[in-house]
């Protein structure tokens, strides 16, 4: 019986295994030969021979079950190994398209005034010299309605030079208490490397009951705004001058990237100027003909924010559609 | 507009306080500072008076000069053609590292020995107020011999720029934005005022003024016979500072005195206006010019009050008699009519439009005293004047609108301080009630809110609490916030999808346009100033702009480009909508080892498959575009739901060379069209679905759609789809192919029986064969 045995352990593969397993269990195998060579004996032999052949098969058959698991377990690795892959040749890069920085950052800063429940409000491009000019205390003669700043059709119309006339049209179309935004497009035409003939602006618009709306207010939305968009940045107002915005003031923000040192980008000042803003000027309410009201506004140019928080050096290469600029931003 | 410390310092005591502490005092009430500038002369460089000057005997352009510097006598050789005895002069000693870096030490210059320098003002630092070495007078005050010039207040001045804004013209001079400072500080400002000698000889023997109607202008006159003139080099150098000049002495004191007080001034030639019979006695009048602008005349014009002073009425020589004249004219009245009527203007325009001062005779005493202290001038007793009537504005505001509009509580006499500080007269108040009558010079103040707008910088912005507004709640998500949201969804799919966002300026070029086919703006209401040739119309598409984009991409190497853009188009009559548009061009994806770095290019199916991944399950129909940007043969109608939403198709193989691109595929959509609504889910079936394919055999120029209509038209409720798998021809089938389609079949009640599922099929073979010949393969 020890031959068995060996072979059973010297099995190198399942098939091998396979055919001793047949030379010894099978029905003309070499146990049932035993088995048949015992009736010769007598009975008291027969019952040790018996008792001895079934211990064999006993045996026999767990060495050959655990051969077998073993062969099984060399063979996968072997099949395993075969489909070996070198891993460091399938480092992948992304290959989605991705958002503008400018649209994104206008997500983002919707996003802020959506949840400070401001309303979205948006308009036509083409305007006219009311809802663009002489509504917002802009009259004939004012030195920024030069035609040097805005782009004019024959017909008078216009492309409108801030998104201002959206907050005129929807004051002119509802009652108060207003809380919008109006994010979009808008015009100037001035073409350099820190001016585009297009870009966008997101203005926003307060108006409640008169003595209700005031300068702290605002202060209060821009500075909590300006900390969402660019983290903890100190905060200034100057104050400075709007037509249609009094009290009026400029805010700016401690620069970003030398966090107030001063460089190149603040011009040494260590102050960016970010905003303007204002408490509503009684001529624009009276344009729009809403009385006992007070209000605030304010407006910022979505592509100078994207710019300092994506520090982006080329304004003009984000109208572009330059790939190399836009697949940083996956 | 340039201050100086210094200069500020005539007008309002500045001891004690910094220049960074006043800079940002200016920030912090509304005058933006621009530019800082601290002239600073080094150590080891003092004051000196010039004893004997000789030529130098070997070299004909230098001197030798003796030069007291108090502790001793120095001996400099000086190149300057300006050095002569008896000049007090600012000297370089031994030591001195000047502004360039070079240090200063005793040298031989051709055999002479030197030691030092004797300096001209840029040698030192200084703005350049005078060509050669500086000569000194007592216009920059008192000075020992050997004194550090460092300690001097006049040369070691601070300039700081501002950046005014448009409604700030009472601060376009040093005096105006001392009286800001004055009411910053609280500090009280200084008036000049000048007595007149009753002995002189009365101005109206050599004067008469006249006017031939109401205008709103003020003028005062004095006459002087000018004489001996000097300009002391404070003038000089502050001239320079604000980096301006004038050809003559007259004029330089004209421009510094009116930048110093803000009234504007002019000289003119006595002689100018006198005619041939009277020499001595001029005759101005004021008149209307052909343009409507008030005009000072003699003979021929001599100014436009505000704008522009004639050559020829300028005097010459600083000598003789002249009239000084100073004016007033409102600043809107002066930019109302320049904005319709524009005449050549001069510098004094920038001034008069946002408003000078108008309180003349202040600015004329301060001239006066000037000229009469630098020269051997006599003046004329009086002036004469012609005064338009100001009525003094009125704004009344109530204690508790000012706390209101700035959300929180000022104090009652810091208002009135405030106010007071900055020239407002508050008498008349009463316990609630500020009355206040505005100055002229504050034309910008109108209403309460510029009241509170003064109120507000000189309190300080930072010293106002923030505090959140407190609201009513409404609900805000509206129209316009839901199309906002639409957009930034589809966007986000584009990017999915791998398209990068573009945005591109609304602007195209007409020309472009037109050729291929666009239809742009009507004539009538096109762009009256483009800034450009090439973004000469609003555009009717956004597919020129990817085309360019996509073009400079395949330029910088990318081999497979996806660009997208939502964004406003224009009809011809130039109503704006919302457009969609995409370009897919060359490579269909990356190269990878899986596609061993040779990726297929991009097709239709590919190119329909991605757009449909965004806008959901489309219909394409065979479609002739307007435009011809499209391959003639491979261009569709987009529906969805059985609507139109766009087009799609392969560019033309002209165009794409046009562009430099191989193999692109472009789609436009009516962004309003794409459906985005709220979605209802159908009730779907437990039980199994069926599959089953039919290859039928139909004329190679039968169009699917057909075959597809006339299967829906008589398909049974179990079928769930269908839709093409393979497509085959061959020689044998020859003007025939083969097309294969699957079906899906499914009950919502049971599980389909065979007899259910032939029964269906049955139907649609029957149909497919009687009404269109075609059948099974």
């Amino acid at each position: 019986m020890k031959e068995w045995y060996d072979a059973i352990h010297e099995a190198q593969n399942v098939e091998k295994l396979e055919e001793i397993r047949i030379l010894v269990f099978g029905k003309k195998g070499v146990l049932a030969a035993e088995f048949v060579k015992m009736k010769n004996a007598s009975n008291e032999e027969k019952a040790e021979i018996a008792k001895d052949l079934n211990n064999h098969k006993t045996t026999l058959m767990n060495e050959f079950t655990a051969r077998k698991i073993v062969l099984q377990t060399l063979e996968l690795q072997e099949a395993m190994k075969a489909e070996s892959i070198d891993v460091s040749l399938f480092s992948s890069s992304s290959q989605s398209g991705a958002l503008h920085p400018v649209m994104e950052t206008m997500d983002k800063i919707v996003e802020y005034f959506n949840s400070m429940n401001f309303a979205v409000k948006t308009g036509k491009m083409v305007e006219d010299d009311f809802n663009n000019f002489e509504a917002l205390n802009l009259p004939k003669y004012h030195p920024a309605r030069d035609m040097q700043d805005t782009f004019y059709f024959k017909d008078e119309m216009l492309l409108r030079t801030h998104t201002s006339p959206v907050q005129i049209r929807t004051m002119m179309n509802s009652k108060p208490p207003i809380r919008m935004i109006a994010p979009g497009a808008v015009f100037r035409r001035d073409y350099d490397i820190t001016h585009t003939p297009m870009f966008h602006q997101v203005e926003g618009l307060l108006v409640d009951e008169e003595g209700k709306v005031s300068f702290a207010n605002l202060k209060y939305i821009l500075e909590d705004f300006l900390k969402y968009m660019f983290g903890e940045v100190e905060v200034r107002f100057r104050p400075s001058f709007f037509p249609f915005t009094e009290p009026s003031a400029e805010v700016d923000i401690s620069c970003v990237f030398c966090k107030g040192e001063g460089c190149r980008v603040c011009s040494k000042t260590g102050w960016l100027e970010v905003l303007g803003c204002g408490i509503v000027d009684p001529n624009v309410f009276e344009a729009v003909k809403y009385k006992n009201v007070s209000g605030y506004a304010f407006g910022l140019g979505v592509e100078r924010f994207a710019m300092l928080i994506h520090q982006i050096g080329d304004l003009r290469s984000l109208f572009e559609g330059d790939i190399k600029l836009l697949e940083q931003f996956r | 507009m340039i201050v100086t410390r210094s200069w500020l310092n005539e007008w309002i005591d500045l001891r004690g306080i910094s220049t960074d502490e006043i800079a940002k005092t200016f920030n912090s009430i509304g005058l933006e500072v621009d530019r800082i500038l601290k002239y600073r002369v080094p150590a080891k460089i003092v004051f000196g008076k010039v004893l004997e000057c000789e030529k130098h005997p070997e070299a004909d352009k230098l001197n030798i000069c003796q030069v007291d510097i108090g502790t001793s006598t120095r001996q400099i050789v000086c190149g300057a053609s300006n050095v002569r005895v008896g000049l007090n002069v600012i000297v370089a000693t031994i030591g001195a590292v000047m502004p360039n870096g070079m240090v200063i030490k005793p040298v031989k210059l051709r055999g002479v020995e030197s030691e030092g320098m004797i300096c001209s003002a840029s040698e030192v630092g200084l703005a350049d107020a005078q060509s050669g070495i500086l000569e000194l007078d007592d216009s920059v005050g008192s000075f020992t011999l050997g004194q550090e010039v460092s300690e001097n207040e006049i040369l070691n001045d601070d300039l700081i720029e501002l950046e005014l804004t448009a409604n700030r013209g009472d601060c376009l001079s040093v005096r105006g934005v001392a009286r800001d400072l004055s009411a910053a500080f609280d500090r009280p400002i200084k008036e000049y005022n000048y007595t007149d000698n009753d002995e002189k000889r009365g101005i109206g023997r050599i004067l008469s003024l006249s006017h031939e109607k109401d205008f709103d202008v003020s003028l005062c006159y004095k006459a002087l016979e000018l004489k001996g003139l000097t300009l002391p080099l404070v003038v000089k150098l502050r001239l320079a500072q604000l980096e301006e000049s004038r050809d003559s002495k007259i004029e330089s004191i004209m421009l510094y005195v009116t930048h110093a007080s803000g009234v504007v001034l002019r000289a003119y030639n006595h002689s100018f206006f006198c005619d041939a019979a009277d020499k001595t006695m001029a005759k101005i009048v004021l008149k209307e010019d052909d343009n409507g602008y008030a005009c000072v005349k003699g003979q021929k014009k001599a100014s436009t009050i505000g704008i522009i002073q004639s050559s020829e009425s300028t005097v010459i020589n600083d000598e003789g008699t002249i009239l000084l004249e100073a004016s007033y004219i409102p600043p809107d009245i002066i930019s109302k009519k320049m904005a319709k009527n524009k005449i050549e203007s001069g510098p004094i325009f920038y001034k008069s439009s946002r408003g000078t001062e108008p309180e003349l005779s202040g600015g004329l005493s301060y001239c006066i005293d000037f000229i009469e202290s630098h020269s051997e001038s006599s003046t004329f007793g009086g002036n004469i004047k012609l005064s338009n009537s100001y009525r003094d504005k009125i704004v009344i505001v109530k204690k508790h609108e000012i706390d209101d509009i700035i959300g929180a509580v000022i104090d009652k006499v810091v208002v009135s301080k405030i106010l007071h500080n900055l020239g407002f007269d508050i008498s008349k108040s009463s316990a609630d009630n500020f009355i206040i009558s505005v100055p002229q010079f504050r034309h910008d103040i109108l209403n309460k809110q510029d009241i509170i707008e003064e109120i507000v910088r000189m309190v300080g912005i930072d010293n106002i609490p923030s505090k959140p507004f407190v609201l009513t709640e409404a609900n805000r998500l509206e129209d316009d916030y839901f199309s906002y949201k639409k957009r930034t969804i589809f966007r986000r799919r584009c990017a999915q999808s791998g398209f990068f966002e573009t945005v591109h300026f609304v602007f195209d070029e007409k020309k472009t346009l037109n050729a291929y086919g666009f239809e742009t703006t009507k004539s009538e209401l096109e762009l009256l100033n483009p800034i450009v040739k090439t973004l000469d119309t609003l555009r009717p598409t956004l597919l020129t702009g990817l085309l360019k984009a996509a073009s400079s991409n395949v330029k910088n190497g990318y081999s497979s480009v996806k660009l997208f853009e939502i964004g406003s188009v224009f009809s011809p009559t130039r109503e704006e909508t919302l457009k969609m548009a995409m370009i897919f061009s060359g490579d269909a994806e990356a190269e990878t080892l899986s596609n061993s770095g040779k990726p297929k290019k991009i097709d239709f199916a590919h190119f329909t498959q991605k757009i449909s991944d965004i806008v959901g399950n489309v219909e394409l129909k065979q479609y002739e575009t307007a435009h011809s940007l499209s391959h003639t043969y491979q261009s569709a109608q987009i529906l969805i739901s059985g609507e139109v939403i766009g087009e799609l198709f392969r560019v033309h193989p002209e165009v794409e060379k046009d562009y430099d691109l191989n193999n692109a595929f472009m789609c436009e959509l009516e962004f309003d069209k794409i459906p985005y609504h709220l979605k209802t889910a159908r009730q779907s079936s437990k039980y199994q679905a069926s599959f089953r394919d039919l290859s039928i055999i139909m004329p190679k120029d039968m169009s699917y759609e057909t075959v597809k209509n006339v299967i829906s038209e008589n398909a049974t409720d179990e079928l769930i789809r269908f839709y093409p798998v393979d497509k085959y021809s061959d020689e044998f089938l020859g003007e025939n192919m083969s097309l294969s389609l699957r079906f899906v079949l499914q009950s919502i009640e049971k599980t389909l029986e065979e007899d259910d599922i032939a029964t269906s099929m049955d139907a649609i073979l029957n149909a497919l064969n009687s009404k269109l010949g075609v059948g099974l393969r």
